[in-house]
């Protein structure tokens, strides 16, 4: 056991005020079941056994190349992109695998929606942007079209910046608007999980508040999982943390217990930053 | 010694050598293009420039002195035992070299040619007269001469036996010109109904034919509907009847009037007014007057029909089918080579027959082009299009419809020669789309195709759009596999009209890049048509360019509309 003050970490920005949470009582969403990943010969995910609880959000920490993107990218089949990728084992979405034969997985990817480190806004106007995933689902109605997308705004704290450019391009905004553009292009579609990959970690400090204040309204409406290279932000913004190394799920817990108190050597020596 | 090598070696190391190679590389090839250029449009745009016609006294040694009445063209210089050579009787005198100058004479119903050799040294007596006349016309190329009288029904209506401007011979011009004009409108209206009224009617009587053959060929031909299309038949007669009662008319009223002129071997020749395009007395005008007629003759060159085997009047007609086969081109190229390159590079699985394809469409690239002449007029002409012709215009035959060179079948071929280059530039496109937007159109539950259609497509477009600027440059400058496949020197009419279908895609068309050709090289009269030729390959670049610069100005708003992210 490590004194609490060896810690990196702003323990303060945990405190709060909520009870310790017990993985037990909470209400799955997603569930993990010896889940292999294989790039060609080289195995990049040993076997992970894992739930992400509903309406609450679930960080994914540990050091580059430990397999948490590519984790994260398994939740809406983003890896089926990847030509040598093979995959065992199963993922349940609400007891249904999302690796079953038939499954449809552009109906997948609109219930588990995904941000990306890099904001990717389509060359087109915010407007357009946001109504992409509706657009797609046929929705065209304008009256339809305008409340989804004031709304998904307002979400992604993004409204009152962008109400009277909505039809201005997406590419003129700043990073951070830009950012905050594709979690509301992805709340448009009301999916049940956000996949959140390194979301801040191209924004500055601002910016990268806001996203952590968003996640922090989000979780209300969604069950969130995020990965990120900051501890910092994993202990503020996520109700439970999964700490991975090379390809293993090492420990998995609420966040309170996992950065103060860590099972593991591997995980309390990641966390005080002895290595990684 | 040893000091100065090391000095080479140095600049050689600093770099200074490249940059010099490099920077000469491209002056060079920038000489060559502005030259090109500057030669092309001094030859071709002088031609329209109305030039002096000086009379002078020719008199050749041994030979009967003779005036002359002629334009300028060119100056060379020859030696004596060349023209010695040539059986011109030349004294001896000692100059090895003489100067000889091409005329433009005219007059060729005359003399029997209108250009011609002559010494200047032997020139005499020159003088530009203000009242010697410049007459272009319909046939026989320009005419030059004094104006002796005009005349009416015969009738005298006003004479001159003036050659310099005094009251009578201006007077007598003067009625000319009112003469030529009333003859001019008189012709176009002549024209009018020839072309588009009879036209029309042949056209129609055409339909007709064709119908009754139909009816032939599928035994239907009843005594009913043989006198239903008689009755349609002879509507048609009578409204050409009363088209050619008018045309008498015009023809009556177009021959009224006649002009005596004395050309410069002093013979007197009576002439119809209507034989003239307009005359002119280049030598009375000042230049702000011959910048004005400049620039109403380019308006002609550009905008009229080609006369006298093309070596006079205007290429409209060229311009319009090189114009429109390029567009219809577009249109046929465009679609395929991107459907093309889309599967290349979304949805073939990238082994090694894809890749055999993409050599094999890099190759085809390479191809000359005249073997795409030879596979468009045995594939498409005699395979497919005598097969449309048996299958959908049986009445017509034994005349093929599409069963012989026509304007989609050139643009087919076009567009077949550059396809490769759409593919290879829209391959390029897709390839350069940044993969976190496709993923981020495939996360929000898009399918492939849908984020094709909807994100990579579009901002694929200006990349797409410079294969078609590639492939327009290409496809309009190309001539060889036109020859074969629907490109004529003279096409009765064009292939876009007012009557159905509108567009004619089975007719022969003309094209600038084989009027060159033409006008240059298989001309009768290779004076005349010399500065056409120029005249015509200047025009030629410049449709090219701005074909190519409206489709720069579509990619460069495609560009900034679909500005890529900066990563």
């Amino acid at each position: 056991m490590s004194d609490a003050k060896t810690h990196s970490i702003d323990i303060s920005a945990m405190q709060r005020g909520q009870e310790a949470l017990r993985i037990e009582d909470e209400k799955v969403c997603l569930s993990v079941n010896d889940l292999h990943l294989y790039y060609g010969e080289k195995e990049a995910l040993k076997g992970i056994n894992m739930v992400i609880p509903e309406k609450k959000v679930t960080a994914f920490i540990g050091p580059s190349g430990c397999g948490k993107s590519t984790l994260l990218r398994c939740f809406n089949r983003m890896n089926d992109l990847v030509d040598s990728c093979r995959i065992t084992g199963e993922i349940n979405l609400h007891d249904e695998n999302i690796y079953a034969k038939g499954t449809d997985v552009a109906e997948l990817r609109r219930r588990v929606g995904m941000v990306f480190q890099k904001p990717n806004p389509f060359p087109k106007s915010i407007y357009e942007n946001v109504a992409y995933g509706l657009r797609i689902q046929g929705i065209n109605k304008k009256r339809v079209l305008d409340e989804t997308i004031e709304w998904a705004l307002r979400s992604a704290a993004l409204w009152d910046e962008v109400k009277d450019r909505l039809h201005e391009s997406a590419l003129g905004m700043s990073g951070g608007q830009q950012q905050r553009l594709v979690i509301a292009r992805t709340v448009a579609v009301k999916p049940e999980v956000l996949l959140l990959d390194e979301p801040a970690s191209a924004l500055d400090p601002i910016s990268t508040l806001k996203i952590e204040e968003l996640i922090h309204e989000l979780k209300k409406d969604f069950t969130i999982a995020i990965v990120t290279h900051n501890m910092q932000q994993a202990a503020r913004v996520s109700d439970y943390t999964a700490f991975m190394y090379i390809g293993d799920l090492i420990e998995f817990g609420d966040t309170n217990t996992l950065f103060t108190n860590p099972n593991k050597q591997q995980t309390e020596d990641y966390i005080t930053g002895r290595y990684g | 010694m040893k000091m100065q090598k090391k000095t080479v070696s140095e600049w050689v190391k600093s770099g200074d050598p490249w940059v010099w190679l490099n920077a000469g590389a491209v002056a060079i090839s920038v000489i060559m293009v502005v030259g090109l250029l500057l030669l092309i449009a001094v030859r071709g745009l002088g031609h329209f420039w109305p030039a002096d016609v000086v009379q002078a006294t020719y008199s050749l040694p041994g030979e009967k002195p003779y005036t002359i009445s002629a334009e300028r063209v060119e100056s060379v210089e020859v030696t004596s035992a060349q023209l010695r050579e040539a059986g011109i009787n030349l004294p001896d005198d000692g100059d090895l070299l003489l100067q000889r100058t091409l005329l433009k004479m005219g007059n060729r119903d005359v003399y029997g040619t209108d250009f011609g050799w002559v010494l200047d040294k032997y020139l005499s007596d020159m003088q530009t007269p203000e009242m010697l006349f410049t007459a272009e016309r319909h046939e026989w190329g320009n005419l030059y001469g004094y104006l002796m009288s005009v005349k009416e029904d015969g009738q005298v209506v006003s004479e001159t036996k003036d050659v310099t401007p005094t009251n009578s011979a201006l007077a007598t011009w003067a009625i000319f010109e009112k003469s030529i004009e009333r003859a001019s409108t008189i012709h176009e209206e002549i024209k009018d109904i020839e072309k588009s009224d009879i036209g029309k009617i042949n056209h129609a009587l055409e339909r007709i034919r064709l119908k009754q053959r139909r009816f032939e060929l599928n035994g239907e031909l009843t005594a009913e509907v043989e006198a239903d299309l008689a009755a349609e038949r002879s509507q048609y007669d009578e409204e050409y009847k009363g088209l050619q009662a008018n045309l008498a008319a015009l023809y009556q009223r177009i021959n009224r009037d006649t002009f005596t002129v004395q050309v410069m071997d002093g013979t007197v020749h009576e002439i119809q007014v209507s034989k003239i395009v307009h005359a002119y007395r280049a030598n009375a005008m000042n230049v702000p007057q011959k910048m004005g007629f400049y620039f109403t003759k380019m308006w002609e060159f550009l905008t009229d029909d080609p006369r006298e085997a093309n070596t006079e009047g205007g290429v409209f007609p060229a311009i319009f089918g090189t114009v429109m086969m390029v567009l219809l081109m577009t249109v046929l190229v465009t679609p395929f080579g991107v459907v093309a390159a889309v599967y290349l590079r979304e949805y073939a699985s990238q082994g090694w027959v894809t890749r055999v394809i993409r050599i094999a469409v890099n190759n085809l690239a390479g191809v000359p082009s005249i073997v795409y002449g030879v596979f468009g007029l045995g594939f498409f002409i005699y395979f497919l299009g005598s097969g449309i012709d048996q299958a959908f215009f049986p009445e017509a035959l034994p005349s093929p419809t599409f069963g012989t060179g026509g304007l989609m079948w050139a643009s087919i071929t076009l567009a077949l020669l550059t396809v490769p280059v759409v593919i290879v530039a829209t391959e390029e496109g897709l390839s350069r789309i940044p993969r976190n937007v496709r993923e981020g159109s495939l996360a929000l539950g898009a399918t492939k195709a849908e984020t094709l259609w909807r994100v990579v497509l579009p901002m694929a477009s200006p990349a797409i759009m410079t294969g078609v600027i590639l492939a327009v440059a290409r496809a309009a400058g190309e001539v060889a596999p036109l020859m074969l496949v629907g490109v004529v020197k003279l096409a009765p009419s064009l292939p876009l009209d007012g009557n159905y279908p509108f567009i004619h895609l089975d007719q022969k068309f003309m094209h600038l890049g084989f009027h060159i050709y033409d006008v240059g090289f298989q001309s009768p009269n290779v004076e005349a048509a010399r500065p056409l030729v120029y005249a015509t390959a200047l025009l030629l670049v410049m449709v090219i360019a701005l074909l190519n610069l409206s489709a720069v100005t579509i990619r460069n708003h495609l560009r900034e509309k679909y500005k890529s992210l900066e990563m």
